[in-house]
């Protein structure tokens, strides 16, 4: 130091103290308690597409959407039940075409503008009204699961007709929805964050303007990135990609300001890191859990389980000849030990699958029992088969983690092990998740075995069984008269005793053609740190933080 | 330091009466055996190859089970995986299997990968190399220029972009460590012929009036080849490391339950905090299989090094 002279010195020491207080400063922004603020952080696997809730459909963009909008009825904290809103009560006519909704009173938007049944149709009109790149199935899959097509039909992969024939503001606070055809699944639909009420003054003022280059989506407008506006009970501050996500708590929320002042999420793509920032305390929960880590998370924390709303599945593409023997397929069913896979890779919650359903929705065939892991019924079978060539390419995943199959590779290797075991040889196909994977499996067909799974969006079960069979799909491609005829028949049954049966027989039918071998039912498990409480696990991964609390 | 070699080199006179073997001179090849058997790094080193490679060929005879039999599976629970019993010496991995099985039969899929490789490098290397140092000239400035640019980008790093070309094969694997492999054997085997080129028998030759390809194949190519075999052996060490680094960053064979010990090691990097003998077998395989190789290579080298020949 005395090289420097007193000069040298005073420029040093107020160096020191500047890094200090900059230290200072990073230390405190992230904490989780910043003075008397309570601030709740989420480590996300990823950002969000947009704050745009009609053009996503992933549960990053979902997780964060969720807390800034409504949609005109929601789901009970933890449960798959459908309950009020944005719309205080409704009614559906008797032949099931036409809805009222009678809305809450004295709501504003984050933007001040005030919520009534106008700002309703406005959002049902524009998304009705969706042009160009905006029917892109990856855009507005939500729409086009629920309600079809739209106005004018501008994409080949658009559905040809819509379910949605008009929304109008009866009253004030009264909006009518009608539709072309009944619709089971509608109320459930509903719930999910694509159809979130957003304030039609930020949607122009933002602009909604989207580019598509290739595989790539570019939302360029600024609604859903600088401007978002929703009724919820947070509001948004600022986002700057990739490091974080910032909302605040909306003071004039109409079921009251929530107990959290700021809730931040934090993009962190690598687990390992996720559950480094939760023991370093930089954050305070984070999703996918993996069944390894489960005591190091509870040495830190809590860990919680969601219940099972998903399935993973062994696929049969019936193109494959081979494959269009049913002895083949039972032989497979029972060829795989699905118990022991479940038992030594999955966490403790785990389900063994038999139905393509998960026990807890509606519609799922409790009679149903069977294709226990029996090796020797499956050499049997094999014999009986016929086949001579057992050679069968089985595909599987690389590098990604599902909530129904949190490390595909060990899945795919117990399997494979498992098959050959009674005969079979297995070629191993394997590419990355994103678009590859997808793209070969659901769109190209190209799959023989596959490995696969679903997530419940809402709890119908044409959400499970009518997205997989109900038309021939590539991935399956499954054309059999009898369970795809029940399907169409059960989605537009309106008396809800008729449809469950209707489920519980295509289940069986399903069971018995065995296009797939379901396999596991999967608990996804939540790391919430020690000082949480009120986080409420929900099957469709879609949880409030307005009920979140941090104590002490 | 006190090698053999060394101290016999420092010897004023030779050695040879003080072991009492009569003859007065020998050939470079039974004179280089003795070097070796009496240099404990090269026995020890060939100890470890033929283990190896004994291990390699009689897989199917020492491993007790298939590397792919996963019977074990319900024994096995996340994050607790049954450890060594009279049953599984080395104890069962996270999918059921006995890692000792897939260990021996490991050592059957890096011999492979190592001798295809070494031999396709090798040939391709020394084939250029001969060109270069036959021809001289505008040959040898073209072949040298292409060899240095090859040389210019790491070793691994190659291997990694061509395997990654190639896609998930075996063959890729194995023709991206040759690869890496040609421009190092050329540019031995030239500057050795280079080197021998000059030297005199090669002029007595010429004035006998030998054609040069004569003089190339049946005395500057024979006596260049020494450091070739030396060569040869320490790159057996090198590919079984690269192979194994390129499966651990999930370039080799497309089949991932095939039993490979750089995809071992990576399979027990999740289960790293829980159960650390995983990552340690496949480790300690891979280190003790490139010693081996590494001492008996440079054991040869000192052998065969006529500067230290008397």
């Amino acid at each position: 130091m005395r090289v420097y002279g007193r000069f040298g010195r005073i420029i040093a020491l107020s160096a020191t103290a500047g890094l200090l207080a900059a230290a200072a400063g990073c230390s405190g922004s992230d904490s989780t308690e910043d003075g008397d603020r309570k601030t709740f952080v989420f480590g996300a696997s990823d950002d969000p597409k947009t704050l745009d809730p009609a053009y996503v459909s992933d549960g990053e963009s979902f997780r964060v959407i969720f807390q800034v909008y409504e949609t005109l009825v929601a789901l009970k904290p933890g449960t798959t039940e459908v309950v009020p809103s944005l719309a205080t009560d409704w009614t559906v006519s008797d032949d099931g075409l036409t809805y009222t909704f009678n809305l809450a009173k004295g709501v504003t938007f984050h933007d001040g503008e005030a919520f009534n049944a106008t700002a309703v149709c406005y959002n049902f009109d524009r998304w009705y009204n969706f042009k160009g790149a905006q029917q892109n199935g990856d855009i507005s899959y939500y729409w086009q699961t629920i309600f079809g097509g739209f106005a004018t039909r501008d994409s080949d992969s658009a559905p040809e007709s819509s379910r949605y024939a008009s929304c109008e503001a009866t009253e004030d606070s009264v909006a009518t929805l009608r539709l072309t055809q009944p619709s089971s699944a509608l109320l459930s639909g509903l719930v999910l964050p694509a159809f979130s009420i957003a304030s039609p003054k930020a949607i122009e003022e933002g602009g909604t303007d989207i580019t598509v280059t290739g595989d790539s989506i570019a939302y360029s407008g600024g609604f859903g990135t600088k401007v978002v506006a929703g009724t919820g009970p947070f509001k948004f501050v600022s986002w700057d990609r990739g490091e974080r996500l910032i909302l605040d708590a909306n003071e004039n929320y109409r079921e009251g300001r929530p107990q959290l002042d700021q809730v931040i999420f934090r993009p962190i793509a690598d687990a390992t890191a996720r559950m480094q920032a939760l023991q370093a305390g930089e954050i305070d929960a984070y999703e996918g859990v993996a069944a390894a880590d489960i005591e190091a998370v509870k040495n830190v924390g809590q860990v919680v389980e969601r219940p099972a709303f998903n399935v993973g599945y062994v696929g049969m593409n019936q193109k494959v000849p081979l494959l269009q023997n049913r002895k083949i397929r039972e032989a497979i069913a029972y060829a795989l030990n699905r118990e022991g896979l479940l038992k030594a890779a999955y966490p403790e919650g785990a389900e063994v699958a038999n139905q393509f359903l998960p026990p807890s929705q509606w519609g799922y065939n409790s009679a149903i029992t069977g294709y226990s892991y029996d090796p020797e019924r499956a050499r049997q079978l094999v014999a009986e088969s016929g086949e001579t060539n057992l050679t069968v390419e089985f595909w599987y995943p690389a590098n990604v983690s599902r909530p129904y199959m949190p490390n595909p590779q060990a899945v795919y290797e117990s399997f494979a092990a498992d098959l050959e075991k009674v005969g079979f040889t297995v070629v191993p196909k394997t590419v990355p998740w994103t678009p590859d994977y997808l793209q070969s499996i659901q769109a190209d067909g190209k799959g023989q075995l596959f490995l696969l799974g679903w997530s419940g969006d809402y709890a119908d079960p044409d959400n499970f069984v009518g997205t997989f069979f109900r038309e021939t799909t590539a991935q399956f491609n499954l054309t059999d008269p009898g369970i795809q005829g029940l399907l169409n028949r059960a989605l537009a049954e309106t008396d809800q005793a008729t449809r469950q049966k209707q489920y519980e027989e295509v289940n069986q039918l399903i069971f018995d053609y065995i296009p797939g071998v379901p396999f596991v039912h999967n608990r996804p498990l939540l790391a919430l740190g020690k000082n949480v409480v009120g986080y409420q696990p929900s099957p469709v991964s879609l949880e409030y933080f307005k009920i979140v609390n941090i104590e002490g | 330091m006190s090698t053999p070699e060394q101290v016999a080199a420092t010897r004023p006179t030779g050695g040879d009466e003080a072991i009492g073997s009569p003859r007065p001179t020998r050939g470079l090849r039974s004179d280089a055996l003795r070097r070796l058997r009496r240099n404990p790094m090269a026995v020890v080193g060939f100890t470890l190859i033929l283990i190896f490679v004994g291990v390699a060929v009689f897989a199917p005879w020492i491993a007790p089970y298939s590397p792919k039999d996963n019977s074990w599976l319900s024994e096995v629970r996340p994050g607790a995986y049954p450890g060594p019993s009279a049953e599984h010496w080395l104890g069962i991995d996270p999918l059921g299997r006995d890692v000792f099985s897939r260990l021996v039969y490991g050592a059957r899929q890096s011999l492979l990968i190592g001798v295809v490789s070494l031999a396709v490098g090798a040939t391709v290397g020394v084939g250029i190399g001969l060109l270069a140092g036959a021809f001289g000239g505008w040959v040898d400035t073209v072949v040298m220029r292409l060899v240095d640019i090859m040389l210019s980008v790491p070793g691994l790093l190659f291997a990694i972009a061509i395997a990654a070309m190639l896609g998930q094969s075996l063959t890729s694997v194995m023709i991206a460590i040759a690869v890496v492999n040609i421009p190092i054997f050329a540019r031995l085997l030239r500057g050795e012929m280079l080197g021998q080129r000059a030297a005199d028998y090669v002029l007595a030759a010429r004035s006998l009036g030998i054609s040069r390809a004569g003089i190339v194949f049946r005395h500057v190519l024979p006596n260049s080849f020494t450091p070739v075999i030396v060569q040869g052996t320490l790159t057996l060490a090198l590919a079984i490391v690269e192979a194994a680094g390129l499966a651990f960053l999930g370039l080799s064979g497309s089949d991932p339950s095939a039993p490979e010990w750089g995809r071992m090691l990576t399979d027990a990097q999740v289960a790293l905090t829980s159960a650390p003998q995983l990552a340690l077998y496949p480790g300690l395989a891979i280190v003790l299989a490139a010693l081996g190789f590494t001492l008996l290579g440079e054991s040869l080298r000192e052998a065969l090094d006529p500067k230290l020949r008397r």
